[in-house]
């Protein structure tokens, strides 16, 4: 049948009213089924904590800036571009397709029902087809690459298996999500097909020509003209692949929130309301849950953003991917934390967040709070917040390791995670040779907040004391805190103790505020993270700069003389919590490239650096004998990399855990590692300091 | 009556040592000195009390065949009353500890436990014992006090020698019901191995931080040839049996050499190894107290140590 | 059941210390303080006895100082505390100290008191005995197990060598506790902030009716004066590289043992 000259195609095409009726009243079933199901979950999340929600005020920029990242898709592609071409295909083929059967039914049901006219015709319609037919192609071949990445390449984040559950155990088995997600994309990919199918089967039935527009279309007529199939032969297939295409669509489209298509409304509201200070700045207790167990005991307690989060996961595996607890073999997958609390969710609000039947304790316990999960996240997740929560609520209950209960005791009474009476705190400005300015009592330009491990571990004091050199033969005017500075207690609060954590911040801002300064300095990176993001919360706000920075500073204003003084072959690892917490990646390759050493990158760098293995409390709990530390992890990757005179390091814990590891790994004799303070003391000593 | 009597202690059967050196240090206090046994049968102790110094033995029969706390007390308030002992000296023991400060309290008598050092005669007492955890000493004296009650520590004092005859007494004392009931003796967990045979003691302690590496240094122990022990502290955690635990609480011993890494010497570790012909101590703490027994010390990290004794030992 | 739990706020002496100007005190500027090792668990011990239904008040004779660990032990579960002091109490030693509490147990009438086997710094394990000697109640020392309840307990005492000794002692009693008979709880920072909610009872000694001649006459001695023990011969310190070190450690060690 030919359709003269008028450039549309039939919409409900040879449909009786009866049909008609049935197809409209189907519709409106799955439209209140798909509203059912985004209520339900509604319901569930506003059973949660109504706190840390942003403000109204904050919504629409918030909107905007989700819909940015989404629609650039750089962070799916980021570390993994065929994921990112892949779902650019699947996203925008999906959203164009929805698009077009919206404008369709607009026009059909609306604007052809009420005023008689209908723009679904001539140039528009021309367009309107070429633009879905690519736009299906786009659609089909992005979910065949998934499916070619999830059934044959099998990248090892879409690997289900849990590392916090025994073969065996309740909730071991994960095969209610792998078949989910390849229904997911089965239905998917046949309404796709069966688009085109239909599509092909009315351009060889009815032969309207313009085949420039209907590409595809066309391609799938010629199947049909191939196969031989009779005009009536064709007639019938029309009608059961529009039904069934028709069907199958109304029902995925019903089925969004039941399945992992519900990715679609939660990961975007994930995007929306995330906390984009997540795990850099921890938050405060709010007040009204002043005499409430801290932390998260039952999901109940969880705030509605990370109710909804848990929804939001599509299991991409990103954060399992780089987890370092995972990846030396500990009980911790990201993923499987928020995983297991969705499913806990469902079970009831009232379930418990943690324990032997929902998230164990040794899997919050073997997390370093580096954040790398958080970070890679594509939607917004929390999930090192979310287990700082859970922490929070297990140090309520008295569930934690026993070293780790001791070292909470030292701080509290000492002030430092060491023991040592806390007027050894400047001890180690004994050995100088000048004396290092009290900065309680007399005004300085930088006050030196020198850290815990920077003041007592007898290796670091070596960096430290190096550091005060430079510093002073430059003429910068500095000064220390002395006894009067307690641990920051960054680590502290990513253990959950947030009680002791106030207490050290409280403690330290009022110090602090007795002095006067125009910046303070810090050398440790997790001092700087608390100091920086969270001390305004405690009415201590600064301006914070790490000794990287500082050092470049120098560097550029010509005050320290070091350029092209050593030659070493170096590479550097970028520690969490200046580089992936505060994005301080620049600065120490700068000074390595001013000093003319030659900067090899480990594979994993920047904001993919690989934990060392100390933060969140790791550092205090001790590891079982057998596993691969973390810390040897990465010095194996340093060496892999090829001949290195040293690894390079800016965080006196990394100096700790990587000075150990390169002896235990039975590296010593092929690497060696240097502070970078120290190769800056190096090339000073090697050329004379600028005159001041 | 005055002078200074001395309560000796037994256990199931056996005199214990520490009664020994209660007499040693009585002697040096001059005067008249009597030694008390408290016991369900004391003349079977008698050839063991008669030791040179020794001018009567008071012996109290018990009726309950193990110690029982509130006999002993009473025994002990019988024989005060009518002996009026300038000094009463008895061991810094377990079952002392359990009735002479009772005694003491409710006599209002001069009181002192822990002593280390007694001088000034009976009549005019001036003791030593440690103060602050053992930083400091302290000199005690017990103006207006008719009676003092001093509890020795073991090992600080040389036992009496020699033979003599003493006075033999059965004393009659109001000894009252006693309030507790024994059950059963334990033995200790016997493990496998005796520590107290050893010749070379690697001994740990809480400065090995974790459990986890235990391992390490027993195998460190078997490389260097020795057998391993451990302070209190680690049997407190569950560790390590208390077989293996050198202390006043675990077992005394006397090796050629006591290895000690990482072990700061409480009072109750030294009395159990300060007799090693050769004690080396390894700890971070210049001011741990087992230096002050050592007879080879270092201030150093034990694992690095450990590491280099563990790789020269290859 | 109700538990007494007599505590001890203890001091640590800094390394640097130096003598109060009449040589029978360190200059409190040196001294640091901390619950005694051994109340940790003996508090423990009562709470897990007195569980749910029962109280565990805890009692201390000790200045402000002393406020600090009792509110520690208010946050891991006590119900009261209480607090003596006053100046006189100063140089109290174990049995003064004994003779105070005992004035506070007889008030409170519990079931059982527990006391820790010592305290780490006068190292005196004599207060627990001293007091249920003024109390004249039943007692067990150096107890490292504790089980039963009603009306009576099984206790193991912990003898040298560690040999065990099983008794059977009846209520009302008094037991000291040895360490390692449990593991006591984290008292979090928190908590003891809330602890601060719980009623703390501070008396002095007419408050307990007592005089302060009825205790310096419970008193056992008098402190002369203290003195740094004599540094005698010590150890020959082995210096050096810890490789340095464990070389010497092996030699001497081949030396004795061949010898």
């Amino acid at each position: 049948m030919l359709f003269a000259a008028e450039k549309t195609r039939p919409v409900l095409w040879h449909m009786s009213t009866g049909l008609e009726v049935l197809w409209y009243f189907l519709a409106v079933v799955s439209v209140l089924v798909f509203a059912y199901g985004v209520w339900r979950p509604i319901a569930k999340y506003r059973r949660g904590r109504a706190i840390w929600m942003p403000a109204r005020s904050e919504l629409w920029p918030r909107f905007k800036r989700a819909t940015r990242r989404l629609f650039a898709h750089s962070a799916i592609a980021r570390r993994d571009p065929l994921a990112g071409w892949a779902h650019r295909g699947t996203f925008y083929g999906f959203l164009v397709l929805f698009a077009g059967t919206i404008i369709l039914a607009i026009d059909t049901d609306v604007v052809h029902r009420i005023s008689g006219y209908s723009y679904f015709k001539g140039n528009f319609y021309l367009g309107y087809s070429v633009v879905l037919d690519v736009f299906g192609l786009a659609l089909v071949g992005g979910l065949a690459v998934m499916m070619v990445r999830r059934g044959i390449l099998r990248p090892r984040k879409l690997d289900y298996a849990r590392p916090d559950r025994a073969p065996g155990e309740e909730q071991f088995d994960r095969r209610v999500y792998r078949v989910g997600d390849w229904v997911f994309l089965g239905v998917l990919i046949t309404i796709a097909l069966t688009g085109y199918l239909l599509e092909g089967v009315r351009v060889a039935e009815d032969n309207p020509g313009y085949n420039a527009w209907t590409p595809i279309g066309w391609v799938f007529a010629q199947l049909y003209d191939g196969l031989g199939v009779s005009q009536s032969g064709l007639t019938d297939i029309r009608h059961g692949i529009w039904w069934f295409h028709g069907l199958l669509a109304i029902s995925f489209v019903a089925a969004i929130p039941y399945t992992k298509a519900t990715h679609m409304l939660t990961s975007y509201a994930s995007m929306v309301l995330k906390d984009p200070l997540a795990g850099k700045r921890l938050r405060p207790i709010p007040e009204e849950l002043a005499s409430e167990p801290a932390g998260y005991a039952t999901l109940a307690d969880f705030s509605i953003t990370h109710l909804l989060q848990l929804d939001a996961c599509t299991k991409c595996g990103r954060c399992h991917e780089v987890c370092p607890a995972n990846i030396t073999g500990r009980p911790l997958s990201p993923r499987d934390v928020i995983l297991e609390l969705r499913e806990q969710a469902n079970a009831g609000i009232d379930h418990p967040a943690w324990g032997e039947h929902s998230v164990h304790a040794d899997t919050a316990w073997s997390c370093m709070q580096c954040n790398a999960c958080v970070e890679i996240c594509p939607v917004g997740i929390e999930q090192a917040p979310i287990i700082n929560q859970l922490r929070r609520n297990m140090i309520e209950e008295g569930e934690l390791d026993s070293n780790l209960q001791s070292t909470l005791q030292v701080i509290h009474k000492s002030g430092n995670s060491f023991g040592e009476n806390r007027r050894r705190r400047g001890r180690w400005t004994e050995e100088l040779e000048f004396e290092v300015k009290d900065a309680r009592t007399e005004p300085v330009d930088l006050l030196w907040f020198v850290g815990d491990y920077a003041s007592f571990d007898p290796r670091s004091q070596t960096v430290t004391r190096a550091l005060a050199t430079i510093l002073h033969e430059a003429g910068v005017d500095f000064g220390i805190m002395f006894d009067g500075e307690r641990n920051a207690g960054n680590d502290v609060r990513r253990v959950g103790e947030e009680g002791l954590f106030e207490a050290l911040a409280e403690h330290n801002v009022a110090a602090l505020s007795e002095c006067e300064f125009a910046r303070i300095l810090t050398s440790d990176p997790h001092s700087l993270n608390t100091l920086r993001n969270e001390y305004p919360d405690y009415g201590g706000e600064w301006e914070v700069v790490h000794h990287t920075a500082l050092l470049l500073e120098l560097i550029q204003a010509g005050r320290l003389a070091v350029d092209g003084q050593l030659s070493y072959r170096v590479t550097y690892h970028d520690p969490c919590y200046l580089g992936r917490h505060n994005g301080g990646y620049d600065a120490p390759r700068e000074i390595l490239r001013r000093l003319g050493c030659e900067l090899i990158e480990m594979p994993r760098n920047r904001d993919n650096s690989f934990c060392c293995g100390a933060g969140g409390g790791r550092i205090w709990i001790p590891d079982k004998p057998g596993a691969e530390r973390p810390s040897e992890n990465r010095i194996r990757e340093a060496v892999s990399v090829g001949p290195l005179d040293l690894f390079v390091v800016s965080c006196p814990k990394d100096v700790t855990m990587f000075e150990d590891a390169i002896k235990t790994s039975g590296n010593a004799d092929n690497i060696r590692l240097a502070e970078l303070t120290e190769l800056v003391q190096e090339a000073l000593v090697a050329a004379p300091v600028a005159a001041v | 009556m005055s002078g200074v009597l001395v309560v000796a202690e037994a256990r199931r059967g056996e005199l214990r040592d520490v009664s020994l050196e209660l007499i040693g240090a009585a002697r040096s206090l001059g005067g008249p000195l009597s030694v008390a046994v408290i016991d369900h049968d004391p003349s079977r102790y008698r050839d063991r009390l008669s030791v040179e110094g020794v001018d009567a033995v008071l012996a109290v029969a018990t009726p309950n065949e193990h110690f029982e706390p509130h006999v002993a007390a009473r025994a002990l308030e019988g024989l005060i009353a009518s002996e009026q002992p300038d000094v009463v000296v008895l061991g810094h023991t377990i079952d002392s500890l359990g009735f002479a400060p009772a005694v003491a309290a409710r006599g209002g008598h001069g009181f002192a436990s822990d002593v280390t050092r007694v001088s000034g005669g009976a009549d005019s007492l001036v003791v030593g014992r440690s103060a602050y955890g053992g930083k400091l000493e302290a000199e005690l004296d017990f103006p207006g006090k008719d009676t003092v009650l001093l509890l020795l520590r073991a090992g600080a004092f040389e036992p009496a020698g020699g033979s003599g005859s003493p006075e033999w007494r059965d004393v009659q004392v109001e000894l009252g019901e006693p309030r507790s009931e024994h059950v059963d003796f334990r033995e200790a967990a016997t493990g496998d191995v005796d520590i107290t045979k050893a010749d070379f003691l690697l001994s740990v302690g809480r400065g090995i931080e974790d459990k986890d590496n235990l391992e390490q240094f027993e195998g460190l122990a078997d490389k260097m040839g020795a057998i391993l022990s451990v302070s209190r502290p680690l049997v407190d955690a569950g560790w390590v049996t208390n077989a293996r635990q050198v202390g006043q609480s675990g077992k005394t011993v006397k090796p050629k050499v006591y290895l000690a890494l990482g072990i700061s010497g409480a009072v109750q570790h030294l009395a159990g190894m300060r007799g090693a012909d050769t004690i080396i101590a390894v700890n971070t703490d210049p001011e741990a107290p087992i230096f002050s027994v050592a007879h080879y010390g270092a201030v150093a990290d034990l694992f690095d140590v450990a590491d280099q004794l563990e790789q020269q030992s290859g | 059941m109700k538990v007494v739990v007599p505590v001890k706020q203890v001091a640590v002496v800094d390394e640097d210390f130096e003598l109060a100007d009449d040589g029978t005190a360190v200059d409190p500027d040196f001294l640091e303080w901390s619950l005694n090792e051994w109340d940790e668990f003996s508090v423990e011990a009562a709470l897990q006895l007195a569980g749910d239904d029962g109280e565990v008040v805890v009692v201390t004779v000790g200045d402000d100082e002393a406020t600090e660990g009792l509110l520690t032990c208010l946050a891991k579960g006590a119900g009261r505390g209480i607090r003596v002091w006053e100046q006189s109490l100063t140089s109290a030693d174990a049995l003064a100290v004994a003779r105070v509490l005992a004035a506070v147990v007889e008030r409170e009438s519990p079931d059982l008191v527990l006391c820790g086997v010592q305290s780490s710094d006068a190292v005196n394990s004599a207060t627990g005995i001293g007091l249920a000697g003024f109390l004249d109640l039943p007692h067990v020392a150096v107890a490292r197990a504790i089980s039963g309840g009603e009306g009576s307990l099984t206790v193991e005492r912990e003898l040298e060598g560690g040999l065990v000794e099983v008794v059977r002692i009846g209520l009302p009693a008094l037991l000291t506790v040895q360490t390692g008979i449990n593991e006591p709880r984290y008292a979090n920072l928190r908590a003891i902030k809330q602890a601060r909610e719980k009623p703390l009872e501070v008396l002095d000694l007419a408050g307990l009716g007592l005089s302060g001649d009825d205790v310096a006459g419970a008193s056992g001695g008098r402190l002369r004066k203290l003195a740094v023990p004599e540094a005698g011969e010590g150890a020959e310190m082995l210096t050096g590289s810890a490789a340095e070190v464990a070389t010497r450690i092996r030699e001497i060690v081949q030396d004795r043992l061949s010898a």
